[in-house]
């Protein structure tokens, strides 16, 4: 069984860190793990950096800092209950501040007196329609945005309603 | 074979719940060898899906954790909590029932020797 030395251990932590894992509980983990795969793989006096190069590819698909990132969503994930795209969000808003004035829509329709009904139909819709211009304007402005003008809520972003908070942005860098 | 980790994902945590249930304390490298010891090699889960997922039990206070020094390295040994004891419960009752449906679903019928 191969004895891994300080520096070995060292160059084993530094290289975790250069490559985005910086959460101090998951560093312990993957050094740990790392150290067993060395020792029990590697025959005495072989090569560790061949060894260890050729054994950290097996922990990602592109890059180690996915697990980084990984761990970081599953725990603000917690108590999240729906995760949107950003068109599902855009959608869900414009929904929220047109929804009452289509429900109202509909109550005018059902409750006006038939002499009258489309008259007053018409009125109530026309309202409408003049109010779900702003949202709708709003919706297109952010729709038409470039990327690099975007911060707020950056392309490829998720959007995660829970409790508290009631709404959190999670960049496409954290997914 | 071994099973796409699409399949494997959902349904990791109940595995490593049941493990620790079944195991009182492990340490992230053990847990992976005991699923391929138990299932012949045919689930294999990555590091890259386990430690992530070890550290939301942890945060969702379903596994306790205590350290052990070996050298200069820290081994991290996890284990259940009385919520995660029941949690696990809860999660294997669950995920059996969802392969009776799976099976009723897709008309599966069991092997005969």
């Amino acid at each position: 069984m191969y004895c891994l030395c300080d520096e070995q251990i060292d160059f084993i932590l530094n290289d975790l860190r250069e490559h985005g894992i910086h959460t101090e509980s998951l560093q312990m983990n993957l050094l740990d793990h790392i150290c067993i795969l060395i020792e029990q793989g590697l025959e005495e006096g072989g090569d560790f950096r061949e060894f260890y190069t050729a054994t950290i590819p097996s922990f990602y698909k592109q890059e180690l800092r996915e697990l980084e990132e990984e761990t970081h969503f599953l725990l603000r994930s917690k108590g999240a209950l729906a995760l949107l795209s950003r068109s599902q969000f855009f959608l869900l808003l414009f929904t929220l501040f047109i929804g009452p004035f289509i429900a109202y829509d509909m109550l005018v329709f059902f409750i006006s007196p038939e002499a009258g009904k489309m008259a007053h139909t018409l009125t109530a819709w026309s309202a409408s329609l003049v109010f779900s211009l702003f949202p709708l304007l709003i919706l297109v402005v952010l729709l038409l945005t470039p990327a690099r003008f975007d911060p707020l809520i950056p392309r490829r972003a998720k959007i995660l309603l829970g409790i508290d908070p009631l709404i959190r942005i999670l960049p496409a860098s954290d997914l | 074979m071994t099973y796409s980790s699409e399949l494997i994902k959902g349904t990791l945590k109940t595995i490593v719940l049941k493990l620790l249930a079944d195991n009182k304390k492990m340490y992230g490298y053990e847990i992976t060898q005991r699923v391929k010891e138990l299932t012949l090699d045919k689930i294999q889960i990555t590091e890259g899906a386990l430690y992530p997922t070890l550290h939301a039990l942890e945060a969702d206070g379903l596994v306790t954790t205590e350290v052990e020094y070996i050298g200069k390295r820290v081994r991290k040994y996890y284990s259940l909590s009385p919520a995660g004891k029941v949690k696990t419960k809860e999660k294997v009752k669950e995920l059996a029932n969802f392969m009776e449906t799976m099976i009723s679903l897709l008309d599966i019928k069991p092997k005969t020797a």
